[in-house]
């Protein structure tokens, strides 16, 4: 197991050093100017000129990358072109958030969509299980932006009953920003008011969010069990007697869960790279809407520099998955 | 069976706890609907505001910013030596300087300071802290001076420096002598990015140190403003608190909070549901939404302008820049011909964009200068402008030799991704200019590119296009900032974006420019209306008005045209 996972570290490093190149060349080869995005309708052709020149744009391709790489080596991320924040920085402040977002959505996502699994696999062909693969579809199918606006319409606004964007009330809790993990922070600061209405604007993101997983842990469950419940060895347990919670939970769910993890660590790994739309529509600084908002600007630094941490992450993540499955099942053993 | 269910319940319970425990957003929004009668009357001090602004500021440097939402938040913390009196573009009172002197046709201006100004970090406001604040700027080095666009505009780096020096004469007195005479000097302090920094904070912040600053990053009690900046959190929020040592009349807030919220429908709905208190750029398609909801709209008078750039010269400026489009340009600009180019301003219809895009809150723009300039009037009374007349665009078409057989064939770009105060839809505006052009006899092309993209902003600005959507905020109220940044000869060449080669526009422009008396510079760029408007250089569509909503709770925000707006006297009723 050792060997195993210092073999797919030491392979992060050729596959980070080819990430690294790719986005390099991919965001300049795409359409779009860092100098004119910062300078808008106001650009001139000698401000443009005057603005790649200071951001080192007029330099050689290799000379600019060899820079890029340099700085990474030394654990420096760069500043971005557009508000000279320390990138490194920027990412430790928004990544928090993005983390208590994904965490809610998974919690959402396998606190129903396992039992919804279960259930609709026992009950196979009954209306149950239809309903369960109608809702299962429309989860997969709805855009999120039009979820979350819907959401905030009903619960934000029309019966307000959850608060309707940000990460805690502004106006009511001024909570000093230590680890920048919201809930955490909020009882760093013994305010448990403030604790509790920063998990109440976790709950409609995180269902906008969790919706599509939900949907998909909901169906894969589902299949998995099927296939466990036609095995050899449930239909043993069962005909010696074993009570059905015990051989669901002993024998059913544990074997179904393997690719249950799977999606799970996947949709991990996805979820922390951020969440565009449902960042935009609740007022969540995370990750997803700062590299989109790079992307926008031709922010060149915070693209390239942001886009290497969140793809470690997601090696990272999906190292854990493979690891955690000799956990679940003895059976695999990693060589 | 039943212990799944249990799951099921507990995750279903968890969910409906967390919704039931009944917190402050609720009562927030109550509180906001429940004052709404409440009305203004005496201000009341203390009390949070969020304000939702559509985002954060670019930098906590204020000499490192130039565009509105960064002002909005450092113009509350920094303060200029002379500010616009409130509501006004070009009323100009003490700010840091309580008085001054300096005529716009002479060379030396005196600022002399407010006695007992303290910065928010304890230090005194004195000439040596002013004069500091200048040689940093000027002293930019090239990584600043990117960022650093109104110092390059209004005072200019190293030889295009209008200044020749700065001094302090005692310790409140500070003498700018400038190399000539340059009217528009004194407007040009009034932005945000002249705001006056601590020298203490500008040393302990490595502030001239573009790899180590943290002027950028951190809130510093730099400033001398009526509120401090007390945290940022970027993407999230900008808390500022009461300065209470605040030279003039205190603000009313004990707190304001910027919020950012990118989308307008966002920045609404948070509104609705109590999370923020006010917010900026309301979508005009909204402005009933506002009302209806029972929260108050502020309108911004307009201080932009839509144009519609006509360049006769686009079709050789894309060749000899190799640029293919698709579909392709072929044979003459039709542009070329100035009947032509007045059929087009004939043929739209200005005032029917305004209810159909700008919420019919807005004006049609017969000059480059909103309304709310001093000098538009004086430049509207320069030519005839050429009215909606589509039966006369139609017999100007055929007077220059285009009919249904050989019909008039322009291509008409506009951006995408994009939305500006004066341009709230680009790709509906475009669609309703086609129509009225196609009804007069034009056969339309239609281009767009991405607004960043240099095949927008940059092909437009280069001269590549035969008509394109692009707008103006104003600066500052002053011709020159408007007509003069766009018609600017190079040289002996027109300006290439519009191709306006005049006879007379050169020397015209330049004798404006130089002007320095106020009745003969507003005659002389008077002339340079006219020779731009009588030759369709580009046709000037619309001033779109902007707005705020606030809930009714919320008093005293005056919004001023050009965006320059304190929160300090804004009040809350007292819950």
């Amino acid at each position: 197991m050792g060997k195993f996972i210092l073999r797919r570290l030491l392979l992060l490093i050729p596959i980070l050093l080819g990430l690294t190149l790719l986005v390099f060349l991919f965001i300049r080869a795409l359409p779009g100017d860092p100098a004119a995005a910062i300078l808008g309708e106001r650009a001139t052709p000698a401000g443009l000129e005057r603005v790649r020149e200071a951001l080192g744009l007029n330099k050689p391709l290799h000379v600019q990358y060899w820079d890029y790489l340099s700085g990474i080596l030394r654990f420096d991320l760069g500043r971005s072109f557009i508000n000279h924040r320390d990138v490194a920085d920027d990412f430790l402040q928004r990544f928090p958030a993005t983390v208590e977002l994904t965490l809610a959505a998974l919690v959402f996502a396998i606190g129903l969509g396992i039992p919804l699994g279960m259930l609709t696999a026992k009950r196979r062909g009954t209306w149950i299980d239809s309903l369960g693969s109608v809702a299962s579809l429309v989860g997969i199918s709805i855009p999120i932006f039009f979820l979350g606006l819907m959401l905030k319409f009903i619960f934000a606004i029309q019966f307000p009953i959850l608060p309707d964007s940000g990460r805690i009330s502004l106006a009511e809790y001024d909570i000093p920003r230590v680890t920048n993990f919201m809930t955490i922070d909020t009882l760093l600061a013994g305010e448990w008011g403030g604790f509790v209405d920063a998990l109440r604007h976790l709950v409609l993101p995180g269902i906008a969010l969790g919706t599509i997983p939900l949907a998909i842990i909901m169906r894969i469950t589902r299949a998995s069990v099927i296939d466990v419940m036609n095995e050899d060895y449930v239909r043993t347990a069962n005909a010696k007697g074993l009570a059905g919670r015990v051989v669901d939970n002993r024998h059913v769910l544990r074997n179904a869960l393997l690719p249950v993890v799977t999606v799970i660590g996947l949709q991990l790994g996805l979820l922390l790279g951020g969440a565009i739309l449902t960042e935009t529509i609740f007022t969540w600084g995370g990750v997803g809407k700062w590299i989109y908002d790079a992307v926008i600007n031709n922010d060149y630094q915070v693209i390239q520099s942001g886009v290497l941490v969140l793809a470690l992450i997601f090696i990272l993540v999906n190292l854990a998955v493979d690891v955690s499955y000799a956990f679940l099942n003895p059976r695999i053993r990693y060589s | 069976m039943n212990h799944r269910w249990r799951y099921f319940s507990i995750a279903a319970a968890l969910m409906l706890v967390l919704a039931a425990c009944t917190g402050t957003q609720t009562s927030s929004s109550a509180s906001a609907s429940a004052s709404a009668s409440g009305g203004g009357g005496e201000p009341t001090d203390g009390g949070t505001l969020v304000f939702g602004g559509a985002r954060l500021s670019d930098s906590l440097d204020p000499a490192l910013t130039s565009d509105g939402e960064s002002f909005r938040i450092l113009r509350q913390v920094y303060e200029t030596l002379v500010d616009l009196a409130p509501g006004s573009t070009n009323e100009l009172v003490g700010g840091l300087a309580e008085t001054w002197e300096g005529e716009p046709d002479g060379t030396v201006y005196t600022f002399h300071l407010r006695a007992g100004v303290k910065f928010q970090d304890g230090t005194d406001l004195n000439a040596d802290a002013v004069v500091a604040n200048f040689e940093r700027m000027a002293n930019f080095s090239e990584e600043f001076q990117a960022s650093a666009y109104y110092y390059g505009q209004v005072i200019g780096f190293g030889d295009d420096s209008v200044i020749e020096s700065v001094e302090a004469t005692d310790d409140m007195t500070v003498v700018f002598t400038l190399k000539q005479p340059n009217p528009t000097f004194l407007y040009g302090l009034v932005l945000p990015c002249f705001g006056i920094v601590s020298p203490a904070v500008l040393e302990s912040t490595n502030a001239d140190d573009f790899e180590n600053t943290t002027l950028t990053t951190d809130p510093v009690p730099g400033g001398t403003g009526p509120f401090i900046l007390e945290s940022y959190t970027p993407d999230d929020n900008a808390t500022l608190v009461r300065n209470d040592d605040y030279w003039g009349e205190k603000a009313h807030l004990d707190r304001l909070i910027i919020q950012p919220i990118a989308d307008p429908a966002a920045r609404l709905q948070a509104l609705q549901g109590g999370s923020i208190q006010g917010f900026d750029l309301v979508n005009p398609s909204d402005y009933g939404a506002v009302t209806d909801g029972g929260f108050q709209l502020v309108e911004r008078l307009s201080f932009n302008t839509l144009y519609l750039g006509l360049n006769p010269s686009a079709r050789e400026n894309a060749a000899a820049a190799e640029r293919t489009y698709d579909p392709p340009y072929e044979g003459e600009s039709p542009l070329k011909d100035l009947r032509v180019r007045q059929a087009i301003e004939k043929a739209i219809d200005k005032q029917a964009l305004i209810p159909a895009f700008y919420g019919d809150r807005g004006s049609v723009a017969t000059t480059f200068l909103p309304e709310t300039s001093q000098w538009a009037e004086s430049m509207a009374g320069a030519f005839t402008p050429n009215e909606f007349d589509p039966d006369g665009a139609r017999q100007l078409l055929s007077d220059a030799g285009f009919d249904e057989s050989n019909p008039a064939t322009i291509h008409f770009w506009y951006p995408t991704e994009v939305t500006r105060p004066y341009m709230p839809d680009p790709a509906g505006l475009h669609q309703a200019i086609t129509q009225m052009l196609e009804d007069v006899g034009f056969v339309v092309v239609p281009h767009s590119d991405i607004w960043d993209d240099p095949g927008y902003l940059f092909d437009g600005q280069n001269g590549m296009y035969d008509l394109h959507f692009l707008g103006w905020t104003g600066d500052w109220d002053d011709p020159g900032n408007w007509y003069g940044i766009h018609f600017a000869y190079d040289g002996d060449d027109p300006a290439v974006q519009f191709g306006c080669a005049v006879d007379g526009l050169k020397d015209a422009l330049d004798t404006a420019s130089g002007e320095a008396e106020t009745t003969a510079r507003g005659e002389a760029w008077a002339q340079v209306a006219k020779l731009i408007h009588d030759n369709v250089c580009f046709v000037t569509l619309v001033h779109g008005d902007t707005a705020l909503a606030f809930a009714q709770n919320v008093h005293g925000y005056e919004a001023n045209p050009t965006g320059s707006e304190s929160f300090a006297t804004v009040f809350m009723d007292a819950e």
